[in-house]
This record gives C-alpha cells, sequence and structure tokens, in this order.
C-alpha cells in the first residue's frame, strides 16, 4: 500500500532536480508537437495569442503607436499600463490562491500590496537619510539613505508581506466565511492608515540597559508618502526600470509574473494544491482525513500575501514614489473583481480578468472621458465612475455567467447546474488523453451526464 | 488475529483483555451539550484486529461517541486512549483533546453517515486527499518541483490506484467524486480513509441506502479488510443483518450508556436491548 519501497523515479539532490528540469524543458518541443496534433486551432490560437502578448511593447513602440487612434477602434494601452497589466496579474494570481484554491475571502488584500510597496520605499530611498547603507545599488556609496538593489528587495518584500500574512491569518483563519472577511476587511483598512499616521512618532522603550528612542521620527512620510524610490537596475546592460524607460518595465513586469505563474501552477498540482480544494469543498472531512486545515490555510494565506507583496515592490520602485493613497479599500475590491471575473480558480482566468480591468480602468475609461468630453463638456467623466462600470459588469456576468471569463471547471460545477454538466463532459474527453496510462471510462456521456444531473438534483433537495 | 477472529464476543468484552491487546481503550467517557448527557461514563475497548459494532436506536450516543474518537468532539470527562496514546488529556479540570487531523495522524480513518466526499474533486484526488497525512514534501518542495516531491507524487500516484482498484473504482478514477453513484461514492468513502492508513477504521453505517445485493458485498468488502489488511473496524450500522454478521462484538448504547455488550448472539438475545429497540413490554413476549 505505501509504494515507498519502490526505487525513486527522480535522482535526488540538485544533480536530480537540474536533470529533471532539463527533461522538462527538452521535453517542451514534443509537447508542444502533440498539442499541434491533436488540437491544431487552439494550439495555433495560443500560439499566437503568447507571441502577441510578449512582442507588443515592441510592437506598439514602433508600429502601432504612430497610427493606433486612427486605424483601430479603441485605444491601445501604452508601456505605463501594460505594466500595471502585469503587477495586477501577479496580485489577481496570488488573490486566486487564498480565494480560488483554498476559497477564503480575503476583503484585505490591499494590505499586503502596501507591505510590499512600503518594503520597497524603506530599503531604496533616501528616507532614511541620518544613515547610509549602500549594497550593491545604482548610487553612489555615502548617499544618505539605504539603497538595496530591487532584486534583493523582492525576496525581502514577499518575506514581510508573507509574514505579516501568516501574523493576521493565525488568529483569524479559525474564523469562517463572513467572519473572515470582515476581519480581513479591517487589517486592509488598518495598514494603510498606519502607513499614513506614522510621520512623526515618538516613543521611548527601556529594556534594562539599552533603550530605543525616537523622536518626532518620520517614519513613512506621512501624506505625502516616500520618494524618490530607486528604480530597479540591471547593471552590465545599464537598464533603469522606471517610468521613463520605455518598454523595459513591461518586461520586468513580465518576467516577474511568469516566476509567479508557475509558482501558483506548481503549488496547485501539489499535496498542498489539493489540500486547499479539499478545504474549499469540506473542511471538516478534509480535517478528518489529516489534513491540519489551520495550517494549511494559513500557508493559503502567506503564499497569496507574498504575491502582493511582490507586486508592491515592483509598484513603487517603477514609479519611483509611494503614498498610503495608492492602497484603498477600492484596489481590494479591484483585484477581487478580476479574479472573480476572469474566472475564479483558474490562473489564466484571473490574469486575463486583471489584463482586462486594467485596461478598462486605465486606458478605455479615460478615453471615453476625452472622447465625451469633447462632444459635451458638462458631462460627467465617466473615468471617475469606473467602479460603477465595474459593478454592473459584475451583476451581469453574475446573471448569465457566474463562473467568469475562463473558468476553473471546479468553481463553475459549484456555482451551476450547467457548469456540472458541461465539466463532466469535458473531463470524459479528457480522460481520454490523460498521461497514466488508463483506459477512458466505457460509460457513454450521455449516462454520465443524466447521472451528473440527477447527483445535483439530489444535493439540491438536501 | 485468527484467534481473534474466532474468539466468542463475550471474551472480547470491555476489561477483559489486558492493555496491550486494546486498541482503544476509552474510561468513563462522557459528553455534555449543555444539559444533555449524550454520552455518560461509557468505558469502551475495542481489541486489536476485531470487529466491533456499536449500535443502538437513535439518539443513542453513537455518533457522539464516534467523533469523541476522532477528536471532533472533546469529552467533557473521562479517558481515551488509542494504540497505548491518549487522545484526551486532562489538565487540571480542562480536558484537552487531540485535533481530528492528529488523531488521523495516529491512525484512524473514517467514512461519514451522509458521504462526505470532496464532491468536484477526481476520485483519485479524494484519495491523494487521504494520503496527505502522510507525506513529506513541503511547499517548497513544490514550487520548484523538487525530485523529493516528485517521487513522492509518483509514490502517492501507485499507492491511490491500487486503493481505487481495491474498491473497484480504477476505471473512474479521473470522474468527479459527486458524479460517481451511490454505491462507489461509498466505497470511495472506504478508499480514501485507508489512504490515511488507519489501524482503526470507524464505518458510520456504510450500508445504508444500499439494497440486499450490495449490502452483502460491503459486508464482504469489511471482512476482508481485516483479513488482509489486519484492520480493527468499528461500525455503526443499523442493519442488524450487517451487525450479526461480521461482529465480533455488539456494544448497545441506550440514552448515552452502555446497556449490553456481547457476541451478537447474546446482544440479540438480551432483553434490555429488545426492550430498548422495540418498547417496554416487547421483551415480555
Amino acid at each position: 500500500m505505501t509504494g515507498a519501497t519502490e526505487s525513486p523515479k527522480y535522482g535526488t539532490g540538485l544533480t536530480g532536480w537540474a536533470a529533471h528540469v532539463g527533461e522538462v524543458l527538452s521535453g517542451l518541443p514534443a509537447a508542444y508537437r502533440r498539442e499541434l496534433g491533436s488540437n491544431r486551432r487552439r494550439a495555433i490560437v495560443l500560439t499566437i495569442l503568447a507571441i502577441l502578448a510578449v512582442t507588443y511593447p515592441i510592437l506598439n513602440r514602433f508600429f502601432l503607436q504612430g497610427f493606433s487612434r486612427n486605424v483601430f477602434p479603441l485605444p491601445l494601452p501604452d508601456d505605463t499600463v501594460v505594466t500595471f497589466m502585469m503587477i495586477f496579474g501577479i496580485m489577481a494570481i496570488g488573490l486566486n490562491i487564498v480565494a480560488g484554491f483554498a476559497g477564503l475571502l480575503d476583503l484585505g488584500y490591499v494590505a499586503f500590496y502596501a507591505l510590499g510597496a512600503y518594503t520597497a520605499a524603506f530599503l531604496a530611498s533616501p528616507h532614511f537619510g541620518s544613515v547610509s547603507f549602500v549594497v550593491l545599488a545604482n548610487v553612489a556609496n555615502g548617499f544618505p539613505g539605504i539603497h538595496l538593489p530591487f532584486w534583493i528587495i523582492v525576496p525581502l518584500a514577499v518575506l514581510v508581506a508573507g509574514t505579516f500574512g501568516a501574523l493576521l491569518g493565525a488568529p483569524t483563519l479559525r474564523l469562517r466565511g463572513d467572519y473572515l472577511a470582515i476581519v480581513t476587511l479591517g487589517f486592509g483598512e488598518i495598514v494603510p492608515v498606519v502607513f499614513r499616521n506614522m510621520a512623526d512618532v515618538t516613543f521611548n522603550i527601556g529594556l534594562g540597559p539599552i533603550s530605543i528612542v525616537a523622536d518626532h521620527l518620520n517614519l513613512t512620510g506621512g501624506p505625502l508618502g516616500i520618494n524618490p524610490i530607486d528604480a530597479p537596475f540591471l547593471p552590465f546592460l545599464n537598464i533603469r526600470f522606471n517610468a521613463s524607460a520605455g518598454f523595459a518595465p513591461v518586461y520586468l513586469g513580465m518576467l516577474l509574473l511568469v516566476v509567479g505563474i508557475l509558482v501558483a501552477r506548481n503549488l496547485e498540482r501539489s499535496r498542498i494544491g489539493r489540500a486547499w480544494m479539499a478545504i474549499r469543498e469540506d473542511e471538516l472531512a478534509a480535517e478528518m482525513m489529516g489534513v491540519n486545515t489551520l495550517r494549511t490555510k494559513l500557508l493559503a494565506f502567506a503564499l497569496g500575501a507574498s504575491f502582493a507583496g511582490v507586486a508592491g515592490s515592483l509598484q513603487s520602485s517603477y514609479l519611483g514614489a509611494t503614498t498610503s493613497d495608492f492602497f484603498q479599500f477600492s484596489t481590494s475590491i479591484l483585484v477581487l473583481i478580476m479574479v472573480i471575473l476572469g474566472g475564479i480558480g483558474n490562473i489564466w482566468g484571473v490574469l486575463l480578468g486583471a489584463i482586462a480591468l486594467t485596461y478598462v480602468d486605465k486606458t478605455f475609461l479615460p478615453y471615453l472621458g476625452q472622447q465625451i468630453q469633447a462632444i459635451a463638456p458638462s458631462f460627467p467623466n465617466p473615468a471617475q465612475f469606473n467602479f460603477l462600470f465595474f459593478g454592473l459588469t459584475l451583476v451581469v456576468m453574475m446573471r448569465f455567467r457566474p463562473e467568469g471569463f475562463l473558468p476553473n471547471r471546479q468553481r463553475a460545477a459549484e456555482l451551476t447546474v450547467h457548469g456540472l454538466i458541461a465539466a463532466e463532459i469535458a473531463r470524459g474527453e479528457e480522460v481520454g488523453v490523460d498521461n497514466l496510462g488508463m483506459a477512458p471510462p466505457g460509460q457513454d456521456e450521455v449516462a454520465g451526464d443524466a447521472r451528473a444531473a440527477e447527483t445535483v438534483d439530489e444535493s439540491e433537495k438536501e | 488475529m485468527t484467534d481473534l477472529a474466532s474468539a466468542q464476543g463475550s471474551e472480547l468484552l470491555t476489561g477483559s483483555l489486558p492493555d496491550e491487546r486494546l486498541l482503544v481503550k476509552s474510561r468513563r467517557v462522557t459528553k455534555q451539550f449543555g444539559g444533555l448527557v449524550a454520552v455518560n461514563e461509557v468505558d469502551f475497548d475495542i481489541p486489536r484486529g476485531s470487529i466491533v459494532s456499536l449500535i443502538g436506536p437513535n439518539g443513542a450516543g453513537k455518533t457522539t461517541f464516534f467523533n469523541m474518537i476522532t477528536g471532533f468532539y472533546t469529552p467533557t470527562a473521562g479517558t481515551i486512549d488509542f494504540d497505548g496514546q491518549p487522545i484526551v488529556t486532562q489538565r487540571r479540570n480542562r480536558m484537552k483533546g487531540k485535533k481530528p487531523h492528529e488523531v488521523a495522524e495516529l491512525g484512524i480513518g473514517r467514512t461519514f453517515q451522509n458521504i462526505r466526499l470532496f464532491g468536484t474533486m477526481t476520485a483519485l484526488d479524494n484519495v491523494r486527499v487521504g494520503a496527505n497525512v502522510h507525506l513529506r514534501s513541503r511547499w517548497w518542495d513544490a514550487v520548484v518541483r523538487a525530485p523529493r516531491m516528485l517521487n513522492e507524487e509518483a509514490a502517492t500516484l501507485d499507492a491511490a490506484m491500487d486503493l481505487l482498484r481495491l474498491v473497484n473504482l480504477e476505471d473512474r478514477a479521473h470522474a468527479w467524486a459527486r458524479s460517481l453513484p451511490y454505491g462507489d461514492q461509498r466505497r470511495l468513502e472506504i478508499a480514501r480513509a485507508l489512504a490515511t492508513r488507519p489501524k482503526l477504521l470507524l464505518l458510520d453505517e456504510p450500508t445504508a441506502g444500499m439494497n440486499a445485493s450490495e449490502t452483502q458485498e460491503m459486508t464482504d468488502f469489511i471482512r476482508r479488510l481485516r483479513t488482509e489488511f489486519g484492520l480493527t473496524v468499528l461500525l455503526i450500522e443499523h442493519d442488524m443483518r450487517v451487525v450479526m454478521g461480521i461482529s465480533d462484538r455488539v456494544t448497545v448504547l441506550d440514552y448515552g450508556t452502555v446497556i449490553a455488550e456481547g457476541s451478537p448472539l447474546e446482544v440479540r438475545q438480551n432483553p434490555r436491548v429488545i426492550e430498548a429497540y422495540l418498547g417496554r413490554g416487547a421483551a415480555e413476549h
């Protein structure tokens, strides 16, 4: 029953890992050819989409920008907007771990975004001007303030946001559903307020011989925030990834996003991912089957938070400034809407949600506003009513497609009867090409559907 | 185990065997919900390798007792030892129980009276969640897909498929649990419990809602679990044919107290049991 005595399939240690990674990478072309053979249209469409996505910033810069307004009916997003698509993409994928995989409603996700942003602000700015601590950064030695390179700040932001995620989660994850949402909401409100108000800190802590004294210490810059923050800098190539660097920051964001996607996907397809799903399905049964539910939920919370930490550090380093105004409750809601509209539980869905909503928020609505202002200057600017649009979209989506644009099949089944049947059919098709070398189930699909529908009826009766 | 299988129920009575032959030993276990005493000072032993049934009218406290063994409830008073280790301990005046996941790790697997599978997870993944308790790879192993996690996953997959084969569900490994027919769901729940590699298997009405032939199959299967895996089984069951057919010993609860204990035959003839089930007066006829 154990199977532990069998000889292991993969070598251990770093060499084994490297061999495995090499194997996976060298297997990719074959996998792509297989995909091309089995579902040609899908493979081609996805390939074109991927190439367009990767080359978009370059295309935009050299070809599209010049004539876009007259050729395309809608404005194209510029580099700043695309960078924010990446930032929100990272956040949506992180929130999806909490809300999508583990089923925990987190309404204070922006707090971790703020923590990431302020981590970068503290560690790469002249803010603490009384000290000078420059390590491997793109500033002269002796320059006032703490200056660490972005590449060190990102892991630190992961650590800070993850730690706060665990600290918040430890006492609150015993709560369920609505109560958890309320507590996270409170946390999301507290963190930006703390950052806004810690501009004048005075305290005197005596610990025996040591005493820590702060006299009117400006810790967070108050409402003005902290600036300038060092831009991410790539030595040798001499690239500074700031707002004036064109499309370079887009690729930095893309890199972090790809890492985020890989991490989230690997977690989903592991025992932790299965434990999260089990908790989402039936927390009590999961606990009885030996899943340490508290620890598993805490892990979801901390890991999800760390994604927001990355997004926050990228945002403030890219913009070169941060203030607490960036981190309002509405941002938590915005990311949650991205996750829900895109397709909760599905990494690609929430990514699509992030891209689409960032586009609407930062490119489409301002454009619409300009057009309307030109015709009727007294008409209110729709860009100020962005949440009205998001709210309406959400209402319409909940009515017609509650599972989101690109749904996760499991979550779709939880939401609708139709989703369950569709998922069953899709599942049947998938089993035929599974990689476990097992025969597809012998039942025909019609019987399977009838049974699925029956099961739903029964559970609704209960 | 063979000597147990052939032993008479009365030789397996609570208190008659030495501790080292007991898997579960509960003494004066009481559970109160407010003013209601659901379980009242129950002494209950489960000998290793035995199949013991817990029966009684509705509301007798069977499931409450089950839930105390699995750590879901902490008893108001009393002690429960499993495999020589205390599941509940008393510290000053406070009872402290192991958490359900810790109990599962010690080696107690269970099924539920109303099936509680992970509905939109595949049959295979349901079983793999059960195996979770024995997996040692950590989240960072999953993030980088470390070899030890991949090896563990491969072994888990094999073991889970073996279990699905055992319950004749290998063809439906990739079907969602909620799409399986009722009988399959019952067996999948047992497979999931077996994946935790239990020493003690708690089955809460495993044949509820089954027809005669399905019930017979399930009975044979439970017997097989004991002979092939050396499992000890505690059964809550209403179907008397099942109880009488496979139990080494039957314990009857009524109003939270043990009213009879012994071999199926002895219990069936016990006047107090007849009275509890059929009402006062029935025993005289």
